[in-house]
């Protein structure tokens, strides 16, 4: 089974062979936190990375590494101490609609309903009311929501909320997703319903994606490259290729050596901290 | 077994504890009055056989409803400008630096004793009662507001601001709204401070107004229309504070600030 997908011809690992360009580029970006008590903390040592125009990138690391940090640099939220983003070659000095995040918090408006908050970004975008509810609709289905459209926020489940959240952002078509732990709050169901739609998504729309998990083995069925990060100060540990054939089905993976092998190793780097000593 | 009883008929019904509380106040008045049996106590069905007299009389009721419209203004004009500048305070540390110490000064002071002096710059009309009511009303809701923006998650703003929204858009479309249940509660004070106000202000720029025959009885030793005056005046507050209530679980029910606000004293 597992073997005749990995040779399957008309799914090609390289779907494009021509270089993609950088769509999001760190060079040397740190961040500095001021403490009240008067210190500084170092929350981000340098961070260079370039994220592929398309390119399905996870980070993984300790609580506390940067990971959300690094998000909200890359998203122009919050400014680096140093260093520079680009995106699409343009340097960040604010966010933009071409870059979608997806906050831990979720952040949905509470005062609008489950349908407003979808229809909210296609709205400022200049959509007709109509059209943009056709839209949030159209992805409220997919999050399997469509019967909670006119529940306000507080009324619904962690889990629910966080589906609001994805549908909200993907509703206004960003190129780049920003995702931090997009999937924390699920139910396992849930969760891996919702990897396989978005990998269907990222399939067909080859979105830039940045992705923020705690899990392993999402990292892994998800990623072209696991960004492994360690903390204190957070820094790049190491950067994994995932190798694998794509599309990726999961019932195939979880029988595949190499998809083993990635977990196995992948968690061995996050659990092997030698300079922690002190965490 | 009696307070679980107690409990229940409660629930059932939510409007009788209040009632029974009134009742007990009028009874305990009533005693009070036969017990003291001096002229300045006049009894609770004295004071409201005379309520017919004053709502029914064209000229005291065009006096109360004069005093309503003009505290309705004041109030209005006290939303209208705390609101904004509260929500500024919130999202702007300088402005909030400007303008704290000056809110901080007038927190402690009286509104109405300021009367006299507003009365020396617009006489003893209209304005300078409005300003009075104004001045009365303004501070809770400047400070509600301020709160309420300053409480406002800042991954909500982020998450606009990833749209492509403006700072003064979102301001007025993610800012107000986030803050509206906090602004609301502001205003719940606020309305009754504009209630108080209103009447002090014209016990001191006697001229027309609730408070004005009031206190024109008190001077007549009338004491059955004071006292008549007093339950108006009580009466008006109750319904405007159950009128607001009902105004603002309409306007916020999305919210889960807690439902039970008490009346808040002034
Ligand atoms: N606003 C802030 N002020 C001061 N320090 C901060 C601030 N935000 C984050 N930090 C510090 O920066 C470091 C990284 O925080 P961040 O939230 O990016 O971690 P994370 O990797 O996302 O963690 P988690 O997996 O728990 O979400 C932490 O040590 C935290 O103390
Ligand atoms: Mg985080």
């Amino acid at each position: 089974m597992a073997q005749a997908a990995l040779i399957d011809p008309s799914h090609p690992p390289e779907q494009s062979t021509a270089p993609r360009p950088a769509a999001v580029e760190i060079a040397g970006v740190t961040k500095t936190f001021q403490r009240r008590t008067g210190g500084t903390h170092l929350a981000l040592a340098p961070i260079d990375l370039a994220v592929a125009d398309g390119e399905f990138v996870s980070i993984l690391g300790p609580s506390g590494c940067g990971k959300s940090t690094l998000l909200y640099i890359v998203g122009g939220f919050v400014p680096p101490s140093t260093g520079a983003v680009t995106v699409g070659g343009r340097p960040v000095t604010g966010p933009g609609p071409d870059r979608g995040p997806v906050f831990q918090e979720f952040a949905l408006f509470p005062w609008k309903t489950v349908l407003g908050n979808v229809a909210y970004g296609p709205r400022q975008a200049g959509a007709s009311k109509a059209d943009a509810e056709t839209k949030a609709r159209g992805l409220l289905a997919r999050v399997g929501l469509s019967a909670y459209e006119t529940f306000y926020p507080k009324e619904l489940s962690g889990g629910m909320k966080q589906r609001v959240a994805i549908a909200r952002t993907l509703a206004y078509d960003p190129a780049i997703l920003l995702m931090d732990e997009p999937f924390g709050a699920l139910d396992a169901h849930t969760r891996l319903k919702l990897q396989n739609d978005l990998l269907a998504l990222w399939e067909r729309d080859r979105k830039t994606v940045l992705f923020v998990t705690h899990a392993v083995d999402e990292a892994v069925y998800l990623s072209d490259r696991i960004v492994v990060m360690s903390r204190q100060p957070g820094r790049i540990k190491e950067i994994v290729p995932v190798d694998l054939p794509r599309p990726r089905h999961r019932d195939e993976l979880l029988l595949d050596a190499r998809y083993q092998r990635y977990v196995i190793d992948i968690e061995r780097l996050i659990e092997d901290p030698p300079e922690e000593a002190g965490a | 077994m009696t307070a679980a009883a107690t409990r229940a008929g409660a629930a059932l019904r939510p409007g009788l504890p209040p009632l029974l509380a009134c009742l007990g106040l009028l009874a305990c008045w009533q005693a009070l009055a036969h017990l003291l049996t001096t002229g300045g106590m006049p009894d609770a069905v004295a004071t409201f056989r005379e309520l017919p007299a004053i709502l029914g009389d064209q000229e005291a009721l065009g006096d109360i409803l004069d005093s309503l419209r003009r505290m309705a203004l004041g109030f209005a004009i006290a939303v209208a400008l705390s609101v904004p500048l509260g929500l500024a305070m919130g999202r702007s540390r300088l402005v909030a630096s400007l303008v704290n110490p000056l809110l901080m000064v007038s927190y402690p002071v009286p509104k109405a004793a300021l009367m006299p002096i507003i009365m020396l710059w617009l006489g003893v009309g209209d304005a300078s009662k409005l300003l009075v009511i104004v001045l009365g009303a303004s501070l809770p809701v400047i400070y509600h507001a301020y709160q309420g923006a300053r409480a406002v998650e800042e991954k909500m703003i982020w998450s606009a601001r990833a749209m492509g929204m403006s700072g003064a858009s979102r301001l007025l479309r993610i800012v107000l709204p986030a803050a509206l249940p906090e602004i609301l509660v502001g205003c719940r004070t606020g309305i009754v401070l504009s209630l108080i106000t209103m009447v002090t202000s014209e016990m001191i720029a006697r001229q027309t107004g609730a408070g004005n025959i009031l206190f024109n009885a008190l001077d007549m030793a009338q004491y059955e229309t004071v006292y008549a005056m007093i339950l108006v005046i009580g009466a008006l507050g109750i319904v405007l504070d159950v009128a607001f209530e009902r105004a603002r679980a309409a306007l916020v029910g999305w919210s889960d600030e807690p439902d039970a606000i008490g009346v808040t004293a002034a």
